[in-house]
């Protein structure tokens, strides 16, 4: 299958104006309504690179994530690995694809089987994907994962309710790299761990990138953990892509007002570094429901009428991609 | 006299022989008009602690305290019918989780309005007209019509705007937050932290600001606890704690913050994690993850003491440029 192959030039994984809309049952004698989750993102994902996703709950970043492993299938727009458009792949081919894109989720309380001991969670994806090895391999498979992931060998027949968050998430980890997959989506990693150990995952993860030679899509809302672990960050709001850019540049100096806002309400330690700025009034709107223009324009402060009519498109300016009308005026 | 005031609080679970320690000998006080922030992992003891303050750990959790006073008064010996007064009027508490805090079978009308009739009487028509005020006083847009909503017709940021309004119905003289922002969005979290504290200002209000981040209460509290396995560990005022840290967790748990490092460098860790019920060391209870720790850390349990104005619990509180002091040099395990 020609999507496994790398192929020079040729970004690893890259979507192209990515929709996904859910029909919204509203009740009798009322016609369907259409949320759109995600409605046109594009990006392209190198080898070894990390993508960072961010922006607040309800914003698409977890949708995204379902149609990048391919769990849901996306209503229209392209979805290609190494070139190869995956969107539409037969049952069985999807399952090679599956091999090539992991996921980490969120909660490692609930993403593990309470019922199954660690050595068959993690023979598991191997049991499916690699039927040619024999049970021994598949053991030594699954114990030489765990020896990287720094979980020790007698962790193998222990149940998921024996382990910290911490470690628990080690073994999501492990479990999405046992088949050496080349991009991991990792769906807030760290948000439910405490700081202590969110750095030690970090690490963890960051090691294994060298290691493994993997590409991350980092789907996250804290953006301190986003500037140490991404090279490219892509803000969303309400479905569609507000900027994009390198980790540095859009930190140092963001363009979008929502990147702006978000960056301004993280609380920072360093008293310095405190900027202050008039919080965002107002919350997300609803999906259902979207804002006409700019879908930011009713939170603001820049807004004018032109926002408020028509859709800003993803434009370049200083060598990133931002969505607003009036950009070069507040940059 | 302070507000609320906290003279070795302990919080046992378990059985009498072998208890387990959630919260260990624990003194805070809190002013009139003052902002404490608690800090800690999860396990810290932090929230049982301030449960503890507003008499909600049951049987068979068991509270103890050398005193526990608020405005003067024991809240441990006196009867349990005026302490009921006092909870709920003088002290309120803001949970973390709003859309498990408010009750779904009840629209946000009747809830409030039940605090007040608790505390406060009067007749049906003032009760509503003073939740119409609670709720303009949250900034929640257009309160009329949000007075018959159900909890579950109400966002995050929303729902945790009626707890505080529930919270502070009956004019506290103490709000306890705790976590009040973790289940929300980092801009909603902004909004939700400028109301209390404008509420805290407004009404002269002591506040306790329990949280997990660091960054939070820095910005936020006028001084700032860190507790580690149901100890307190480092206390000072906000502005010097994070800047030139005492303790070596207080140390590390900055140096984990991914902010403080530079570029993809790997973070520095602290080893381990925080010690549970059954593997409590005898000696310090940071003693095996800390890169200080030697021989006398692990037999001996630290006191609070205070150095350079600081309360630490460490036998080698760190001076300003980060290294531990009255330690022999080599000394380190």
């Amino acid at each position: 299958m020609s999507f496994l192959d790398a192929k020079p030039g040729v970004p690893l994984l890259e979507s192209d104006d990515l929709v996904r809309h859910y029909e919204v049952n509203r009740g009798l004698g009322k016609p369907n309504a259409t949320v759109k989750a995600l409605d046109g993102v594009s990006f392209s994902l190198e080898a070894q690179k990390t993508l960072a996703v961010v922006g607040e709950s309800g914003c698409g970043k977890s949708t995204l994530g379902r149609q990048l492993t391919l769990i849901e299938k996306p209503t229209s727009g392209a979805l290609k690995l190494n070139g190869t458009e995956v969107g539409h792949l037969s049952d069985k081919e999807a399952k090679q694809f599956r091999r090539t894109v992991q996921m980490i989720f969120q909660n490692p309380y609930g993403s593990l089987n309470p019922r199954k001991k660690v050595g068959q969670i993690l023979a598991e994806p191997v049991l499916l994907n690699m039927d040619n090895l024999g049970r021994k391999e598949r053991e030594e498979r699954v114990r030489a994962t765990m020896a990287k992931v720094g979980l020790r060998p007698e962790f193998y027949q222990r149940y998921p309710h024996m382990f910290s968050g911490g470690q628990r998430q080690r073994i999501a980890i492990a479990r999405a790299l046992i088949l050496e997959p080349k991009v991991i989506v990792a769906d807030e990693p760290v948000s439910a761990l405490d700081v202590s150990v969110q750095a030690q995952v970090l690490n963890l993860m960051m090691d294994l990138q060298e290691e493994m030679n993997v590409a991350y899509v980092f789907i996250s809302h804290d953006l301190s953990v986003v500037r140490h672990i991404a090279d490219d960050v892509m803000v969303m709001y309400l479905g569609r892509v507000a900027e994009k850019g390198p980790t540095d540049e859009i930190f140092a100096k963001p363009l979008h007002p929502y990147t702006r806002a978000l960056l301004a309400s993280a609380p920072k330690i360093d008293p310095t570094q405190r900027v202050k700025a008039e919080p965002l009034t107002g919350e997300l709107p609803s999906p259902i429901n979207p804002p006409s223009g700019c879908a930011f324009h009713k939170r603001c402060p820049f807004a004018t009428e032109e926002c408020a009519k028509v859709r800003p498109e993803l434009r370049n300016f200083e060598g990133r991609e931002v969505a607003c009308h009036r950009v070069e005026e507040i940059a | 006299m302070a507000l609320l005031e906290v003279k070795n609080l302990t919080v046992e679970f378990g059985s009498e022989d072998k208890p387990f320690r959630a919260v260990d000998s624990v003194s805070y006080s809190v002013d009139r008009g003052e902002v404490l922030g608690i800090v800690g992992e999860s396990g810290s003891g932090k929230s049982v602690s301030s449960l503890a303050v507003m008499g909600l750990i049951d049987f068979p959790g068991r509270v103890s305290a050398d005193s526990l006073t608020f405005d003067g008064q024991d809240l441990l010996t006196m009867p349990a019918k005026r302490r009921r007064e006092i909870t709920g009027k003088d002290i309120a508490m803001i949970f973390q989780d709003p859309m498990s805090a408010l009750n779904p079978c009840f629209t946000v009308e009747a809830q409030i309005m039940e605090a007040l009739k608790v505390h406060e009487g009067g007749n049906k028509k003032q009760r509503r007209e003073r939740t119409l005020e609670l709720l303009n006083q949250v900034g929640i847009p257009d309160p009329k019509s949000r007075m018959t909503a159900y909890p579950h017709q109400l966002s995050g940021g929303m729902s945790q705007r009626i707890v505080i309004a529930m919270a502070i119905a009956c004019k506290p003289r103490l709000l306890i937050a705790d976590e009040p922002t973790t289940a929300l969005d980092v801009t909603i979290q902004a909004q939700i932290i400028d109301l209390l504290l404008k509420l805290q200002e407004d009404s002269d209000m002591g506040l306790i600001l329990i949280t997990h981040d660091l960054a939070l209460v820095s910005e936020a509290a006028n001084r700032i606890q860190v507790m580690y396995a149901g100890q307190l560990f480092e206390s000072g005022p906000a502005d010097s704690i994070f800047a030139a840290p005492r303790h070596p967790y207080t140390q590390a748990l900055l140096e984990a913050l991914p902010e403080r490092s530079e570029g993809h460098d790997r973070l520095r860790t602290i080893p381990g994690v925080v010690p549970g019920q059954y593997d409590r060391p005898a000696g310090c209870l940071l003693a095996p993850r800390c890169r200080y720790a030697n021989e006398s850390c692990v037999k001996a349990r630290p006191e609070v003491s205070d150095f350079n104005g600081r309360d630490v619990r460490c036998f080698y509180p760190l001076n300003d440029q980060g290294q531990p002091t009255g330690m022999a040099t080599g000394e380190t395990v």
